[in-house]
């Protein structure tokens, strides 16, 4: 069961300001400004603005951790609020994290660069170089929250939220663990900027999944966090239940480390509704991977039509509103798709003008704004480099 | 060994599921001690130095150089010839050298590993070296764009990984644990719940790291490790499975991964929480302490964490004494997120040569600066492979 | 249009056949004016952006990534290059 929700993003920071930017399909990327992107041609990404860690975090000193840290540790802070929980609550019991990340510390990493490139590797500043370590990202939430159990960072790319939730899922229902923050982090940095753009997949200004204009992803950052627990815990605290885990599929296309393949993911798809004990007619909803990448949307789409024939769900992407938030991508999907299930509605796809006619029929890209509905399985897509692929499928809690 | 149970007040609490034994059914290293996994025990044996502080293993550095302190490069290897010309030109030292451990690991595995395999590589911050020149470029470049884009996925943590599935068409869960000093044990746990929840049936799992001028400074600048320990670099791969499988399809089992637990010291009580997850792991897997013959510790030459270390294994173990005690690090330098999975193949292949005592079990820890600890217990083969 | 290259100096076209040769790991005498990288060079998505960085890079020329598609050999380069030429000479 999945019972608080924390989110910092450039929507909002909380899960409630955050899912009310998405209802209303609010558009909260612009102008970089974390680093000079003067020299680039395409200089749109979606930050968090103003971010003050101190505001968030009690016992962090954001000195000493990086800024992906931050983010997963106060996405933390906020779920355990969302979830009513108090951290003693959760320090008492066996209480741990797993968090995705694509580039882990990359501030941190592109701020070492800057003294390596000024004054040589022998200037590089200790306590930057101890900020370094992917792992921390988790362990930020361990030490903010004051929890001993398992701190797991999975760097399985811009899959590695669902990773995240799945093996929480799995912890939680084994009786290894009574509760898990699941969800990730990453940060925008200047390297992933070029190397997208370089590729051919960075977007110019804004990111227009499905549309028959859309030009790529703009790179973006945040933290996202989930609080799963059981449900006889959830029911024996009176706990709020957004949305129940049903199931998860992990593959591999074992083809190329930057090209989707249509077929492993169909097989991901079908992976995840077998092990969520549904059928492809009780999906309501597909929160897309949906980057906004000519070739992406378009494998993605034949993927879902191999599952679904023509009676495809409604598909969007909140990549178009916070861009492409990379290990934090799946996580955002996630919690989207839990205040989707809890309140009844679809969330949108913005920037949307005229769906691309290349993706075939029956495609419904919810445009504009939220869609009252009353969803009740739904299905959360996240694929990455090296081709791997991880779907969550969450049902309204019972 | 009681675990905490007393203090947790909800009906779910108490409850401690069963561990499935993983078995170890292929090895593979290559290290500064060469290539292979009996190189790499004959090095541990000997307790000390590799024989070389040469370099050249390492190839290029770009501009840079290495920090004045002592190191420990894996030697030079054809790697168009392990690995095949096409392709090489594009991939990092971190995911060559995981490959090169992969390949082998499957070609001594005595069986075909299948489409269906999983993949779970540890890492710590994948090849900083990538990601840092990466970086570079963009601001020396005339424009920062002008970058490589097929050098763009080396900068992405789950490249070897990825790299891996490729190779060899494995279509299996393919996941990349950002654990540092932890990733092994945490690699091995991420494959045991990925084969109890039939993701994959069998699951390569490895572990990488690269010694360059970045990482090398790294460490010289953190002042994490001693002066006088080496920086050394490596990886390892094992192929797993569960036990029932190996037996039912005849295939030798080299070694019982049986418990992999883990924790977190969220205010400096590393100490009690190392202590408490060894006694878990015990507890959780049958083995007494007196049964364990031999401990592989991953902290040697670290500020603090080495004497903690100690002291929590010798608390742990209690009146059973300490056996003896080996750090593969001390022979190849340190490998971070590559020493695990470089210990356990090590640990095989001793049992390998001198066949394991009935019942022998052997405890490898590791603990990181950020709070992290871990263990696994693993025991030799059921019965010692007669020799 | 023809297959010739009437705007690539013979310096760029030597330089051209060497980033192709390079990136697509080529022994000299396996390229050809048209033979296929794709079909017959075994080059993917990501090599053939390749190409087009290191042409941007080494010859200072910029090239929209839309006429990738163009550059499947190398007279596809070479046209494409002509037509990109800083200050061309047309």
């Amino acid at each position: 069961m999945i019972t608080g929700l924390g989110a910092v993003s450039s929507a909002g920071i909380g899960a409630d300001d955050f899912t009310a930017a998405i209802r209303d399909g609010r558009c909260t990327t612009g102008p970089i400004t974390s680093f000079d992107a003067g020299g680039f041609p395409h200089r749109n990404a979606g930050e968090v603005p103003g971010f003050r860690p101190e505001e968030w975090l009690t016992r962090i000193d954001p000195d000493r951790w990086g800024r992906s840290s931050q983010f997963a540790a106060s996405a933390a802070r906020l779920a355990t609020l969302d979830a009513d929980l108090r951290p003693e609550d959760l320090a008492r019991a066996r209480t741990g994290s797993v968090m995705g990340t694509t580039s882990g510390e990359s501030a941190a990493i592109e701020q070492l660069v800057g003294e390596w490139r000024s004054d040589g590797l022998k200037s590089l500043s200790p306590s930057l170089v101890q900020a370094v370590p992917a792992g921390r990202i988790a362990a930020a939430v361990n030490t903010e929250l004051g929890i001993d159990g398992e701190a797991l960072t999975l760097a399985t790319a811009c899959s590695a939220s669902n990773y995240a939730l799945g093996y929480a899922y799995d912890m939680v229902g084994q009786g290894e663990a009574d509760y898990m923050f699941a969800g990730g982090a990453d940060s925008v940095n200047r390297w992933a900027h070029a190397g997208f753009y370089r590729l051919g997949a960075l977007a110019e200004e804004v990111c227009r999944p499905f549309d028959t204009e859309r030009g790529g992803i703009l790179t973006a950052e945040g933290g996202v966090a989930l609080l799963v627990e059981p449900y006889e815990r959830a029911i024996a605290r009176g706990a709020r239940i957004y949305a129940e885990v049903l199931g998860y599929g992990l593959n591999c296309d074992a083809d190329h480390m930057v090209h989707p393949n249509a077929a492993t993911i169909a097989g991901c798809i079908r992976e995840a509704q077998r092990n969520a004990g549904v059928t492809p007619e009780q999906i309501d909803y597909i929160c897309a991977h949906g980057t906004g990448t000519r070739t992406n949307d378009a494998t993605e789409v034949a993927a879902v039509r191999e599952v679904f024939g023509d009676a495809m769900p409604p598909i969007s992407s909140i990549k178009s509103m916070i861009g492409h938030t990379m290990g934090a991508a799946s996580g955002f999907g996630a919690l989207i798709c839990c205040r989707a299930l809890y309140e009844g509605f679809l969330p949108p796809t913005a920037n949307v003008e005229r769906v691309d006619p290349e993706l075939g029929r029956g495609v419904d890209p919810v445009p504009g704004k939220a869609r009252q509905a009353a969803p009740q399985v739904v299905q959360n897509h996240g694929f990455a480099f090296g081709g791997n692929n991880a779907i969550v499928i969450l049902g309204k809690a019972a | 060994m009681t675990t905490d149970t007393a203090r947790r007040p909800l009906p779910t609490d108490d409850f401690t599921p069963t561990l499935t034994t993983l078995a170890v059914t292929s090895t593979a290293a290559v290290s500064p001690a060469g290539v292979g996994t009996t190189a790499l025990a004959a090095a541990l044996a000997v307790g000390g130095a590799t024989g070389g502080e040469a370099t050249e293993g390492l190839g290029d550095l770009g501009e840079e150089t290495l920090p004045p302190r002592p190191v420990r490069a894996v030697p030079p290897l054809p790697f168009a010839e392990l690995l095949g010309r096409k392709g090489l030109r594009n991939l990092d030292r971190t995911t060559r050298l995981a490959l090169v451990a992969c390949q082998m690991a499957l070609d001594s595995y005595p069986g075909s590993i299948g489409p269906g395999a999983g993949v779970v590589m540890g890492t710590s911050s994948g090849s900083v070296r990538s990601s840092g020149e990466y970086s570079l470029r963009t601001l020396q470049a005339e424009r920062p764009y002008l970058v490589n884009p097929s050098l763009f996925p080396n900068t992405v943590m789950n490249c070897a990984a990825g790299q891996v599935a490729i190779r060899h068409g494995l279509h299996g869960v393919n996941a990349t644990v950002a654990g540092g000093a932890l990733a092994g044990i945490q690699a091995l746990r991420y494959a045991r719940n990925a084969t109890r929840q039939g993701q994959a049936e069998r699951l390569l799992v490895a572990g990488a790291e690269e010694l360059s001028a970045q990482t090398g400074w790294g460490w010289q600048r953190s002042g994490a490790l001693r002066p006088d320990f080496p920086l050394g670099e490596g990886a390892a791969a094992l192929v797993v499975e569960p036990e029932e499988v190996a037996h039912a399809e005849g295939r030798p089992v080299l070694a019982r991964v049986l418990a992999a637990e883990v924790g977190f010291a969220p205010r400096g009580r590393l100490f009690a929480t190392l202590t408490t997850c060894i006694g878990r792991a015990l507890d959780r897997s049958g083995v007494a302490p007196a049964d364990v013959r031999s401990v592989a510790l991953g902290a040697t030459g670290q500020v603090g964490a080495d004497r903690l270390e100690l002291r929590a294994v010798r608390g742990a173990l209690g009146t059973a004494g300490m056996p003896p005690t080996v750090d593969v690090r001390q022979a190849v330098g340190e490998t971070f997120s590559a020493t695990v999975t470089l210990q356990l193949a090590a640990l095989v292949d001793t049992w390998r040569q001198r066949g394991a005592h009935p019942g022998e079990a052997a405890l490898i820890t590791a603990l990181g600066h950020d709070g992290s600890v871990g263990c696994l217990v693993v025991r030799g083969p059921a019965t010692s492979p007669a020799h | 249009m023809t297959l010739s290259h009437p705007t690539v100096t013979e310096e760029q076209a030597r330089q051209l056949r060497e980033i192709v040769i390079d990136v697509l790991e080529l022994e000299p005498d396996e390229l050809t004016e048209t033979s296929h990288f794709v079909n017959d060079h075994d080059a993917d998505s990501l090599l053939a952006i390749e190409i087009l960085a290191r042409i941007e890079q080494d010859l200072d020329v910029d090239i929209p990534q839309d006429q990738l598609p163009e550059m499947v050999n190398l007279a596809g380069v070479w046209a494409v290059v002509a037509r990109n030429q800083r200050g061309g000479d047309q």
